[in-house]
């Protein structure tokens, strides 16, 4: 049983600098942890000439106690996607992490369509300035549609462990029916690749490794691992495919499940040890995008609230049982 | 050069009426011989929508073998379903390439799919006949050759072909989409991808075919044919930038002798549009080479890309 400290909603897009240049959201924060201070990277949002949303990379700095921000970025962390390509249309979210002495980051890539709403890739993107800005590794992705998993190839989580490259993410299964009053919906789940070099991945072709508990259009999203104690632990968020964004029975919670070898899970959300807040409070209704880290040997988890993280993110730290 | 004998238009699809899925075009010809016939599959578009919108569907003609000009037989059906809703083949399939392997058929298609951006994107699916080549199922809802860092869109035409073992998947890519004068289009280069076993694909991610002036140049239809110890490729270009107004889309030729580093030789193609009021004086497009007892035919699409079908060329001796 995993058992979680509440530390409160401790980023708030409308108390920070972002409202100068964007609309709302910080939307799925991802952490690179340096010597002296944790750089937190998030979705956020402008509108374009058309009054559609388009998602930006900005990040937070703040301290290892996680008590103080130190600054927020007010450049272009990544440029906007070519005409045409996978992520012209927005990046969210983005995975960081360290290879050699470099950041390689995972961008998931947004571009529009006509019969749906969406479709999407997962990217790469490198940073040499130690993750002030990052250019892409091509204009194309590193992951996309194949035979099983015929669309939205998306959220990319990449850790090295016994010197290979995993990537957690998630492929869609189908798109709901479309009536008239109905929009297609997305229905999505966990799947996993790895590689040699995290540039060219081997998919465990369409394989749902996270097995459903809410019926076979639950939508998993944003996996999250970290190792501890011999196992590794891997959060992530799940919701209903259709009346989820403003009915909270149906809306994104948090969802857990181990493993000893990185491919078998065992989902076990009972023991997932943290749950909705209380009426009134910033995770009251929704709980979404987990990120988990670990800082001086105290384990983190970054999480959205309400409204998908309109608002801004929160923090938890786990206790240890 | 190559002396080709131009013998006309061989399938007008305006002239096969009352089939829902062929209003108008019959594009990408390429062939599959049969005892007695030649099977020619091609793609066509169905009628337009309200919103002036189509979709592509792939078919074919059998020819008598004897005769080419005697149509045989034309299917009754498209042989490839439109793909689900949100996948990649949602909006068209096309172009098609088939081949034969021991008694079944694989087919690589390009699927479309329609964006907001710009109109469209493609990505190349797989998919098998039980029935001697007349229906295919496809191996998957997804493409087996998709986008990838030096490929970001526009996987299109795909002409597989195997030698000595080992499966070629020539195809084109898109490297940019340019906006002119208003109008979205693409700059596609002739690219490769290898496979042992046809479904895991390694890509070269070079282009083949180097510009012959303007980097903008578009490519298309790479089509491989192996003669007298060279691999001959015919294709062919047209600039992006004027397209529109010169409406002229040539066909050009390089040659190989490992299948990945090509050399081009335009002069030596030996085939161009026709000066008459023919079907193909603006353009010609999409060559196909295939052999017949004895004889080397080229198949072709004329004006607008094959609005009007497509036509035949002989060759005089052989490609060397």
């Amino acid at each position: 049983m995993m058992n979680w400290e509440k530390l409160g909603q401790i980023f708030e897009f409308n108390k920070s600098s972002l409202v100068s240049t964007f609309v709302s959201h910080t939307q799925s924060p991802q952490a690179i942890i340096y010597e002296d201070f944790v750089r937190i990277y998030f979705s956020t949002r402008k509108t374009d000439a058309n009054f559609f949303y388009i998602s930006h990379i900005q990040y937070v700095d703040m301290d290892l106690e996680m008590k103080t921000i130190l600054q927020t970025s007010q450049h272009e962390v990544i440029s906007m996607g070519n005409l045409g390509c996978f992520d012209e249309h927005g990046i969210f979210p983005l995975s960081p992490v360290r290879v050699n002495d470099k950041i390689y980051a995972y961008t998931s890539g947004w571009s529009r369509r006509n019969a749906v709403s969406v479709e999407t890739g997962i990217g790469l993107v490198i940073s040499d300035n130690e993750g002030y800005t990052f250019k892409r590794f091509g204009n194309g992705p590193v992951l996309t549609s194949s035979l099983k998993e015929p669309f939205l190839i998306v959220d990319g989580f990449v850790r090295q462990y016994n010197n290979r490259f995993y990537m957690y993410y998630i492929f869609g299964k189908k798109w709901t029916e479309e009536t008239e009053t109905k929009v297609p919906e997305r229905v999505y789940k966990i799947g996993m690749a790895s590689s040699d070099d995290g540039v060219n991945w081997k998919k465990y072709e369409g394989r749902q490794i996270i097995e459903d508990l809410i019926g076979d259009e639950e939508c998993q999203a944003l996996p999250t691992i970290i190792y501890r104690n011999g196992v590794y632990h891997m959060y992530f968020c799940y919701r209903f495919a259709t009346d989820f964004r403003t009915n909270p029975n149906r809306g994104y919670r948090l969802g857990y499940a181990y493993s000893a070898n990185l491919i078998e899970w065992v989902r076990d959300d009972k023991s997932k040890g943290i749950e909705f807040g209380k009426t009134g409070e910033w995770d009251s209704d929704m709980m979404c995008y987990p990120h988990l880290m670990e800082i001086n040997n105290k384990v983190y988890m970054l999480y959205n609230g309400n409204n998908f993280g309109k608002d801004g993110f929160g923090l938890a730290v786990l206790k240890e049982t | 050069m190559f002396k080709w004998e131009k013998l006309g238009r061989i399938f007008n699809p305006l002239d096969y009426q009352g089939k829902y899925w062929m209003s108008e075009f019959a594009q990408a010809p390429s062939t599959l011989l049969f005892d007695d016939f030649v099977r020619v599959y091609f793609s066509c578009r169905s009628q337009r929508d309200k919103d002036g919108q189509f979709v592509s569907y792939s078919a074919f003609v059998d020819l008598d073998r004897k005769n080419l000009f005697n149509i045989i037989n034309v299917s009754n059906e498209p042989i490839l379903k439109l793909g689900k809703k949100g996948c990649f083949d949602e909006f068209g399939t096309y172009p098609i390439s088939v081949i034969k392997e021991n008694n079944e058929y694989i087919a690589f298609y390009a699927g479309w799919t329609r964006c907001v951006s710009v109109p469209f994107n493609t990505a190349i699916g797989m998919a098998r006949s039980c029935d001697n080549g007349v229906t295919f199922q496809k191996l998957g809802d997804g493409p087996v050759l998709s986008y990838s860092p030096d490929e970001p869109f526009l996987i299109s035409g795909p002409k597989i072909r195997k030698f000595e073992d080992i499966y070629y998947l020539f195809y084109i890519s898109g490297k940019e989409w340019l906006s002119i004068n208003g109008k979205s289009e693409m700059v596609l280069k002739i690219r490769l991808a290898t496979s042992q076993d046809g479904l895991n694909w390694n890509k070269i991610n070079s282009n083949l075919i180097t510009e012959s002036f303007d980097l903008n140049e578009s490519q298309a239809s790479p089509d491989v044919f192996y003669s007298n110890g060279i691999y001959h490729m015919f294709f062919d270009y047209w600039i992006p930038t004027n397209f529109r107004k010169t409406k002229l889309r040539k066909i050009g030729y390089a040659y190989s002798f490992d299948l990945v580093n090509w050399t081009r030789d335009d002069n030596k193609a030996g085939i161009d549009i026709s000066n008459d009021n023919a079907f193909d004086n603006e353009m010609i497009a999409y060559p196909h080479i295939f052999e017949l007892d004895g004889k080397t035919y080229m198949l072709y699409l004329g004006n607008e890309v094959g609005k009007y079908g497509f036509g035949i060329a002989v060759l005089e001796g052989e490609l060397k």
